[in-house]
């Protein structure tokens, strides 16, 4: 029998802000719930987020007649129409309520004069309506939910990485996991199996994604027979710094930002003469490209992110962050210099689908955040809307969850044990195989050809060519090896297990993108320029079919926003 | 450059410092060079990372003899004897192996933890000092259905600490924490003051009373290696100096009500 096994009514498979908020919702219940995550939970890549969360206080001059449905409306808008309508319904009534739920737990956010949360104008928002604690609002909302998370019971399964999901009976019953201290494989069997566990951002060579971003988890799902949705929609945030690609936060326009092309000329006004540099991200990464692609970036391909006007009292105390990331990563000071900036891979709208209440089609398996597509955000997101949805849906899914009441849901700790001992046996087999490729050159040249054949401007011949070349890298992968052997802390086996998966997810995002004929939001093809609502007002779904995958397609469900045609 | 690294095999126990030569690109950062030696030459080197970017505190250890994190330290003001720190004597610089500045840089794990592997530290203690403050808030009286108001100002003064990312780097090289394991060390003290200070909360004097001990807010000798090494420029001597007074009378207690209209009156519900 197994030496660990580890039973909960609820397990959390990651541990950012969809993750504990559930969590608190859950272990609030008196549920016995654990927590797995790659990391220790404060390094999870939420702590990363900038800019800040929407909802519709009113609390800005201007914003004063903002409300939940117009927060509805431009979400609708953003997303070019491909949300679910209703699930944006919920999203956006509970923002409030859920801003000021993290107040009351403790959030530290700015303020205005009055003392009231301060907010600031976003891409894409009719308001002001982003609420923020400076340009460190994900690292804020983060350490408030774990700090309150420790008066509870909870059991936190720290650097643990999921190798698969347990099917027992139709319904999921569980999760294997790789102690990576010390390279034991443990097994956990619950009655509810939640995945919270962010983005895959590093599929692709320019990201402003934590390295960790991998995306193994909704690869299980996937494995598991539940499909993902929307995997083509990838957004692309306009300014990530050269070079590194770390995160200039959309903050930084709402806070009066202008973008200049090497003309010194603010070229939005050719692209959203309303909404300029606050245009949505889809907008404001195909301009930049295209200023760069017509001859007009800088140095190698970037453009400049000016801040100079805003003064230097403005940028220390609503953009310090940025600011020490500009020093830090690029030697120059925002309050001096011009930041040189350029688009670069940040979110994923698609993922592991699931219905409004947060549920996959398969029996004991959730998923909220990032990782899953309910959706909210359609083929584009509006800045400020991800961490909103973490606190909304991590919440929601977690009262599903106890609705369906885990702690008497059926268990299976024998399939629990059979899948241990097949993970040890799979683990076995690459400490012990032969020298082949080499892993960190594989996942190189997916990121590249990721990069570059399924990008900001898509075409039918290029993304042919990338599935070529993703084809090449599976060949390649079922001769990956690694050198080190050893089971404590072995990172190499870590890498090997995430790039499974990854090209795996590739491929997915490879064939939804081909098979949708039309541009929309972030997918844009220029061999079908046009968005087709006849053809395409519809959520694409892969799913694993016999080793192979077949993309089908569902309604996206209209309530009070009829599709109009999308400019700013 | 050579980046020399210390190496541990908790296997056998065997300590070593490896020297992995490299191509230095410009810009490049400490983490950088750790993933260039696992994808080129030594899988097997073990370190921890997250969001390369300096937010999440990962990624922390010593560089050259003094704490920091990999993803913000580059190699190069390194190597040109640039980005000096003068530190208290601390365990990284007592204990610390020799290196030849103008072309190695040093690598090693934080001291004041146990080892796991390589640059990998069992941060457990870390934590059990953060949990030992209670880091939970608890606003006063009932919650309204709004936000409880707070001026800029009190933010202002809240956000010296709140930024704390919880790295490490002042835990290791505090020389007081080398010195008294009970020690809450400066992270947790400058998390329990940024509790003790918040306008929302109503029982201040617990927060102060909670580290009013030995081993709390008395044990600090003011080294302030902590500020020194802080990647986001939390100062916890500061904050320990201004809860010493507050315990002894002199300073004022935060809960001032001019930075606090929460504390006279919290706004209706609607």
């Amino acid at each position: 029998m197994t030496e660990f096994l580890h039973r909960h009514d609820v397990l959390i498979i990651g541990a950012g802000l969809g993750g504990l908020r559930a969590c608190l919702e859950v272990a609030g219940k008196g549920l016995d719930c654990g927590v797995i995550s790659k990391v220790h939970p404060l390094r999870s890549h939420s702590v990363a987020a900038q800019g800040g969360v929407n909802a519709a206080l009113g609390n800005a001059p201007g914003g004063e007649n903002d409300n939940w449905e117009a927060h509805a409306f431009d979400t609708v808008k953003g997303s070019d129409y491909l949300c679910d309508q209703d699930a944006v319904e919920i999203l956006c009534r509970n923002a409030p309520s859920a801003v000021y739920e993290m107040e009351h737990f403790g959030t530290v956010f700015s303020r205005d004069e009055n003392g009231k949360i301060a907010q600031r104008p976003f891409g894409g928002a009719g308001f002001p309506r982003t609420c923020y604690a400076a340009d460190r609002t994900g690292h804020n909302l983060l350490h408030t939910l774990y700090e309150r998370l420790q008066e509870h019971e909870v059991t936190f399964y720290e650097e643990y990485f999921v190798t698969s999901l347990v099917i027992g009976k139709d319904r999921c019953s569980g999760c294997t996991a790789l102690r990576i201290m010390d390279g034991t494989v443990h097994g956990f069997s619950s009655g509810s199996t939640l995945i919270a566990t962010g983005g895959f951002g590093r599929i692709y060579s320019r990201s402003t994604n934590a390295l960790i971003n991998t995306g193994e988890t909704e690869y299980h799902a996937f494995r598991a027979g539940v499909a993902l949705r929307d995997m083509e929609f990838v957004q692309f945030h306009p300014t990530s710094l050269h070079g590194t690609n770390i995160l200039i936060s959309e903050a930084a326009r709402g806070e009066g930002g202008y973008l200049l092309n090497s003309e010194g000329d603010r070229f939005m006004r050719a692209y959203a003469p309303d909404a300029m540099e606050l245009a949505p991200r889809d907008v404001v990464a195909r301009a930049m490209t295209r200023e760069i692609e017509d001859g007009r970036g800088i140095g190698d391909g970037y453009l400049h992110l000016d801040l100079r006007h805003l003064g230097k009292s403005l940028i220390r105390e609503r953009l310090p962050g940025i600011r020490l990331i500009c020093m830090d990563f690029a030697g120059i000071d925002p309050v001096r210099e011009p930041v040189p900036v350029q688009p670069a891979q940040h979110y994923s709208m698609g993922g592991i689908a699931v219905d409004t209440r947060g549920s996959t089609s398969l029996p004991g398996l959730y998923a909220a955040g990032e990782c899953s597509c309910i959706s909210v955000h359609g083929a584009n997101r509006l800045g400020g809307n991800s961490l909103l949805e973490t606190l909304v849906f991590g919440k929601l899914v977690a009262d599903t969850i106890i609705d369906d009441n885990p702690g008497t849901l059926p268990r299976d700790d024998r399939v629990v044990h059979e899948a241990v001992s097949r993970e040890e046996t799979r683990m076995n087999a690459i400490l012990s195989g032969d020298k082949g490729e080499d892993v960190h050159r594989i996942q190189s040249d997916l990121q590249e050809t990721m990069f570059h054949h399924f990008g900001i401007f898509r075409n039918e011949h290029s993304m042919k060519q990338g599935l070529e070349l993703i084809g090449i890298l599976e060949e390649r992968f079922s001769r990956a090896s690694i050198s080190y052997r050893g089971r404590i802390y072995n990172q190499a086996l870590v890498r090997v297990l995430e790039l499974e998966g990854m090209i795996i997810l590739a491929r997915v995002l490879a064939q939804s993108a081909l098979a949708r004929t039309e541009s929309r939001g972030s997918h844009t093809r220029t061999d079908h320029p046009g968005r087709d609502d006849r053809n395409f007002l519809v959520h694409s779904e892969a799913r694993m079919k016999e080793g192979s995958i077949e993309i089908g397609y569902t309604p996206v469900r209209l309530t009070s926003y009829p599709p109009k045609e999308r400019s700013y | 450059m050579i980046l020399k690294v210390f190496r541990y095999d908790p296997g056998s126990g065997e300590q070593r410092y490896d020297r992995f030569p490299l191509m230095h690109r410009p810009g490049m950062t400490v983490l950088e060079a750790l993933f260039l030696v696992a994808s080129e030459q030594d899988d097997s080197l073990a370190f921890r990372y997250s969001c390369r970017g300096a937010v999440c505190g990962t990624c922390a250890v010593l560089v050259n003899h003094v704490p920091r994190l990999a993803c913000r330290t580059r190699l190069e003001p390194l190597l040109r004897g640039e980005d000096l720190l003068a530190l208290a004597p601390h365990p990284g610089l007592e204990l610390g192996e020799a290196y030849s500045p103008d072309e190695e840089v040093l690598v090693e794990p934080l001291p004041n933890m146990p080892l796991i592997k390589d640059l990998v530290v069992d941060q457990e203690g870390f934590f059990s000092k953060y949990r030992m403050i209670s880091p939970v808030f608890r606003p006063s009286g009932e919650l309204p259905g709004k936000e409880q108001l707070m001026y800029p100002s009190a933010v202002r003064e809240l956000e010296t600490y709140t930024n704390c990312i919880l790295c490490a780097s002042c835990y290791a090289a505090c020389p007081v924490n080398a010195a008294d394991d009970e020690y809450i060390g400066p992270a947790a003290l400058a998390k329990l003051y940024r509790f003790a200070i918040d306008p929302r909360e109503g029982d201040h004097g617990s927060r102060f009373a909670r580290a009013d001990t030995p081993h709390g807010w008395w044990a600090c000798r003011f080294f302030t290696n902590c500020a020194k090494v802080c990647p986001k420029g939390v100062t916890p001597n500061v904050a320990i100096g201004k809860a010493r007074g507050v315990l002894e009378g002199r300073g004022k207690d935060s809960r001032d009500k001019e930075h606090s209209p929460a504390t006279d009156s919290h706004v209706p519900r609607e």
